[in-house]
């Protein structure tokens, strides 16, 4: 199998199989299940495709019939990479863990099949992005990705909230796609082919002509503002917290490994003139420096541990995009990839394992998570190294990648001229941050409590092993009892995703990622301020809770929980004013715009009165008055230029 | 051949209908409407593969000619058209418009139906510039019968006044544009749309703006053009539901064409001229209609409005005057005709279920109670706010792509694009506004399932095609892309 027909198959089947999935609906648990067989099928293509990736330098755009429309060429290839190879094995894992567990969460819901259906396209989409060498295929992918993202926040639309949370995250996300859009077409009409490779070596001025510097960094600059978006960096970040109302799973997905993610693929894709733009990369280095500190913040003072999560992901891939924003062309894209990798894993973990505890807990609120961990070995064992990840342990998945992104950025901040320094001292604060707040939610979950009686079952032994056959047993029985006992391939794929916390890093060896050696200083130093973080917290452990110590009124917690008010700012700053617009508008064109036109009928009523007056026989209508005017103007016309 | 029976087929029933079989049994009726619309359309899809040609002499003074022949730039319009024309039919046994008080008989209402689909079909098939005017204003007088007598039968007074303005605007419209092609075919001394533009070439370039004027807002009225779109909201809301589909899908498609057959092909520099005007219009208009949609409460004037908010796009990009610009106009064009077709289906439906479709009115979530309907108007409605993967998203991407690199005043156009961007995202927040209000909501107790049953029989088979159109056009764009392609370079190439 080459690595082009991997990329084919791979963006294929989760389309079929999103199709049969919603053909199946009548039979929800059947849909389901094919839909994660089809996904199960993916995660072999997937590391069949790691095996066959092309190595680097490779030209990989398929070869076919280029389109025209017009002067612009259409390629609409796909294409493969190392990279590529890597991110779309992860995925596909992560897309097939999540349709394992929707299985299991979702197993009393009336509308599995659509879920599972939407998961199928959503993933489609990502994986279209991913192996897209043509900036339509990117920009279908992305505005697919968004879409699902709506229907999948709105599963619950009985619900005022989860109805609010998916208007919102499509809107916000939609608006910072004006700049997407632009961006694309910019680049696109400069270069005369919507392929990948026309646009870089148009823009990077290898075709020849050398564009104007200051296009390319607007342009570049536009599609940065619809990174932002999607990713949720500041000034929109605020979509992503409200997503939360969407059923765990769908979470697990879009902060693991698609819908934010696609910003750091796309940008990663356009790296070699994203480097050149200036511009565009003060702009994405100064966003995603103050999203990373603030979501960081945010995340140690939220009362619900699911936005907890939330933040840290908005704060996370600030991380993966600041390796983007402050690169060199040496080093490239990819350490910033490697932590989308890596992210994709933990964080998809950390997501599965809340979202059985909150059906331990019933809720995802940390009062009432607190000693939930101790339902099950495995849970706390899961919850404990996803959160190791998170803060950047040395040597788990997470710590490694991080690691690369540090030193990227003291390179950056040595080497050129971008936003280097910023996003530099940045990422040094986040550290302690994300140590701080990953402490604190394994304080809550781990708490010895006394209180709380959880039925821990014996149910712990053989998960180990469960994990290395997930890939072959695709047999799925139906054990859901929803005493908060999950079935077996759910805990084998949770067994699994721990596993790959822990040893993830391995992936360096397969040279799939470009990546430069870490230096010792940098991962002393990180330990140090880790330390320093999780220090702090623990010694405020006598809290209960330990934000307690930090967020102390009232007051402040609810700013935490509102997320700074952004959404109130949204409303009066973007809301409110456009529909103050809208509605002036409307009076326009009801009073002025149609005056006219009454107007107009007024005086044909009048024209028909004296027609009526001069023929003294049955009124024409309103309209034949003025008709027969303009045909004697017509006519008039017709004779006047008749020669 | 087929292109007589295309045009006969209709047409000739469509006279018998609303003169000698007024009074024909509804039963009857619509299977002979049925039958003439499925012929006529049967050959008109003929016809726009074989591509046969009449040419005959007419008033031969005037250089008049009987002359129709299908390019590829009529042949997407025209298999629109004939596919518009048998589900509008189909559709009256979904909606009896006749059974109103105060409204004609059935096979009037069918027969207005068939001629407006006649003559339609007759003006995309014209290949002379009076013979088009004629065909073109062929249509009005059985909307105008649509409009007025078959009409929202809760207000006679609605009623006159939208088919008073509907026959009062584009009147005026068509007398400006009778004037340009009189004017048009004087100077250049023929009416034969494909030796036009070489005849007018000589033109000097006053007259050429001139003609370019009088062609330009006396079509725009019928696309419709901010600020000439007033009469199309209360038309549409007062229209029947096949009315209104008739309206979005083949009269304003009628607007498009005759700006591309006759000021941009004709008289390319005098179009030059006006076109940054034209753009800016088109421009406000996508923001206009877009803004209008975030406030208004009755459902049909909002897609309406979109209408005009996606006509704005098409016109955006005829304005950029490149091979692009055309391409992304036709392909537009068709994709707006597809995807308003079902949604004014849907939402006529819904009027019908519920008396009106007022959105500040709580009902039943549509995808509790009838999940079919809501899945279609959740489809139209993602493929209104430009969705890839559906119909729209093609014409607009291409628009923008063409508005940015046009042939002559970039600046103004760029700025357009822009703002058209902007309205792209406005159209995400009133068609998920739609959705908030109509597709989801609070789940309901059994006994308000009835007040909207969900659609089968007739209404889902006519349902189900648009809604396959609007995937195989968002899947495939080369499908009509392919159609068109060479048509354009010629007339852009002739252009130039």
């Amino acid at each position: 199998m080459s690595a082009l027909w991997v990329s084919s198959l791979l963006v294929l089947i989760p389309v079929l199989a999103a199709l049969l999935t919603l053909g199946l609906r009548r039979t929800p648990h059947l849909a389901a299940r094919v839909a994660s067989g089809a996904a199960i099928v993916s995660v072999v293509v997937g590391i069949i495709g790691m095996a066959v990736a092309p190595t680097r330098n490779q030209r990989t755009a398929q070869p076919s019939d280029t389109f025209h429309v017009g002067d612009l060429e259409m390629p609409l290839a796909l294409g493969s990479g190392p990279t590529t190879a890597a991110v779309a094995a992860i995925v596909a894992l992560v897309a097939a863990v999540v349709l394992v567990f929707t299985q299991w969460y979702l197993d009393d819901d009336d509308r599995l099949a659509q879920f599972a259906a939407t998961v199928s396209l959503f993933t489609a989409a990502m994986m279209l992005v991913v192996h897209a060498r043509d900036l339509v295929l990117t920009l279908i992918g992305w505005e697919v990705m968004g879409w699902c993202s709506y229907l999948l926040i709105g599963h619950w639309s009985r619900k005022e909230s989860a109805r609010r949370a998916a208007y919102k995250s499509f809107i916000v996300t939609r608006v910072a796609d004006i700049g997407f859009v632009l961006g694309i077409v910019g680049l696109s009409a400069g270069a005369g082919s919507t392929g990948l490779d026309a646009v870089v070596s148009h823009w990077t001025g290898e075709g020849g002509a050398v564009p104007e510097p200051w296009t390319r960094s607007v342009l570049l600059a536009l599609v940065v503002i619809g990174v932002l978006g999607k990713s949720a960096q500041f000034p929109f970040q605020d979509w992503l917290p409200d997503a939360m109302e969407g059923p765990t799973p769908a979470s697990a997905l879009i902060h693991a490994a698609t819908m934010v993610a696609a910003g750091t693929v796309v940008l990663a894709q356009l790296f070699p003139v994203l480097v050149l733009a200036d511009g565009a990369r003060w702009l994405l280095g100064i966003a995603v420096a103050m999203t990373m500190v603030g979501a960081a913040a945010l995340a140690l003072g939220q009362s619900d541990l699911k936005r907890l999560l939330a933040w840290s992901t908005v704060s996370q891939v600030a991380i993966m995009l600041s390796a983007l924003a402050t690169a060199t062309e040496a080093i490239g894209p990819d350490p910033g990839l490697f932590h989308l990798w890596s992210h994709a894993i933990f964080k998809s973990l950390l997501f599965l394992t809340i979202g059985w505890l909150s059906v331990v807990a019933g809720s995802t609120l940390a009062m009432a998570l607190r000693g939930s961990g101790h339902v099950h070995q495995l849970a706390l064992v899961a919850w404990l190294f996803g959160l190791l990840a998170l803060a950047g342990a040395p040597f788990v998945v997470g710590g490694l990648s991080k690691e690369h992104v540090i030193v990227t950025a003291y390179e950056g901040a040595i080497g050129s001229g971008g936003p280097g320094v910023v996003v530099l001292a940045a990422l040094l604060v986040t550290v302690v941050l994300t140590a701080a707040y990953a402490t604190r939610a394994y304080l809550v979950v781990a708490a010895p409590d006394g209180e709380r009686s959880v039925s821990t079952r014996s149910h712990a032994v053989g998960d180990e092993t469960a994990a290395h056959e997930l890939d072959e047993t695709a047999v799925l029985e139906e054990q859901h009892d929803h005493s908060g006992m999950p079935s077996a391939p759910v805990l084998a794929s949770l067994a699994l995703l721990t596993v790959l916390t822990v040893v993830g890093g391995l992936v360096m060896l397969t040279g799939l990622f470009n990546l430069h050696r870490a230096s010792m200083w940098w991962m002393l130093l990180t330990a140090l301020l880790i330390g320093i973080g999780a220090g702090v917290v623990w010694l405020a452990r006598g809290y209960g809770d330990p934000r307690n110590a930090f967020v102390r009124t009232v007051r402040q917690r609810t700013l935490a929980d509102n997320g700074f008010g952004f959404d109130t700012a949204y409303r009066r700053l973007v809301a409110g004013p456009v529909l103050w617009l809208a509605r002036i508008v409307e009076f326009l064109d009801r009073e002025v715009v149609d005056g006219y036109v009454r107007g107009a009928a007024a005086s044909a009523g009048i024209a028909g009165w004296l027609t009526d007056r001069g023929h003294r026989r049955e009124a024409p209508s309103a309209g034949v008055g003025l008709v027969a005017l303009g045909l004697i103007v017509a006519a008039g016309t017709a004779v006047l230029t008749w020669r | 051949m087929a292109l007589i029976l295309m045009l006969l087929a209709p047409g000739a029933v469509g006279l018998w209908l609303v003169t000698g079989g007024r009074a024909l049994a509804p039963a009857t009726a619509r299977v002979v409407a049925l039958v003439a619309a499925a012929i006529g359309g049967g050959a008109a899809v003929v016809a726009s593969v074989m591509r046969p040609v009449i040419d005959r002499a007419w008033i031969t003074d005037l250089g008049v000619r009987w002359h129709f022949e299908i390019d590829g730039i009529s042949a997407p319009l025209i298999v629109l058209t004939a596919v518009i024309g048998i589900l509008v039919v189909g559709h009256a046994w979904v909606e009896r418009p006749w059974e109103s008080p105060g409204a004609g008989s059935a096979a009037t209402y069918l027969g207005s139906l068939l001629l407006v689909i006649t003559g339609a079909l007759a003006a995309f098939a014209a290949r002379d510039a009076v013979l088009f005017f004629i065909a073109f204003e062929v249509v009005l007088v059985p909307m105008w019968v649509l409009i007025g007598r078959y009409g929202d039968p809760h207000s006679a007074a609605k009623r006159a006044d939208a088919s008073a303005r509907f026959i009062l605007y584009t009147a005026i419209g068509s007398t400006l544009m009778l004037v340009g092609i009189l004017l048009l075919v004087a100077r250049a001394g023929t009416a034969d749309l494909g030796a036009l533009p070489r005849a007018a070439a000589g033109l000097g370039s006053g007259e050429q703006v001139l003609i370019a004027l009088l062609l330009t807002i006396g079509l725009a009225v019928k696309v419709p053009v901010f600020p000439l779109h007033t009469w199309l909201p209360a038309a549409h809301t007062t229209a029947p539901t096949a009315g209104s589909v008739l309206l979005a899908a083949v009269l304003l498609k009628l607007g498009t064409y005759g700006l591309v057959r006759l000021p941009v092909a004709t008289v390319p520099d005098g179009f030059g001229r006006i076109a940054p005007v034209l753009a800016i219009a088109g421009a406000i208009g996508v923001i206009w209609g877009g803004l209008i949609c975030l406030v208004e409460r009755d459902l049909k004037r909002l897609i309406a409005f979109s209408s005009v908010a996606h006509m704005g796009f098409v016109v955006l990009a005829l304005t950029s005057g490149s091979e692009i610009g055309l391409q992304a106009a036709l392909l537009g064009n068709i994709a707006h005709g597809v995807i308003s077709a079902l949604l004014f289906v849907i939402v006529g439906g819904l009027k019908q279920r519920w008396g009106s479709v007022d959105l500040a009115v709580v009902r039943p979530a549509l995808r509790e109670v009838s999940p079919r309907l809501g899945f279609a108007l959740v489809l139209g409605l993602a493929a209104g706010l430009g969705l890839p993967g559906l119909a729209g998203f093609w014409g607009e991407f291409l628009a923008l792509v063409a508005a940015w690199n046009p042939v002559h005043h970039t600046g103004i156009l760029r700025t357009c694009a822009v703002i058209a961007a902007v309205g792209a995202a406005l159209a995400a927040a009133y068609a998920l506004r739609v959705a908030r209000i109509v597709w989801v909501g609070d789940e309901v107790t059994a006994d308000a399932v009835d007040q909207a049953a969900d659609t089968r029989g007739i209404e889902l088979a006519v349902i189900a095609t648009l809604a396959v159109a609007v995937v195989a056009i968002g899947v495939g764009p080369f499908l009509v892309l392919d159609v068109t392609a060479d048509a354009v370079a010629t007339l852009v190439g002739g252009a130039r």
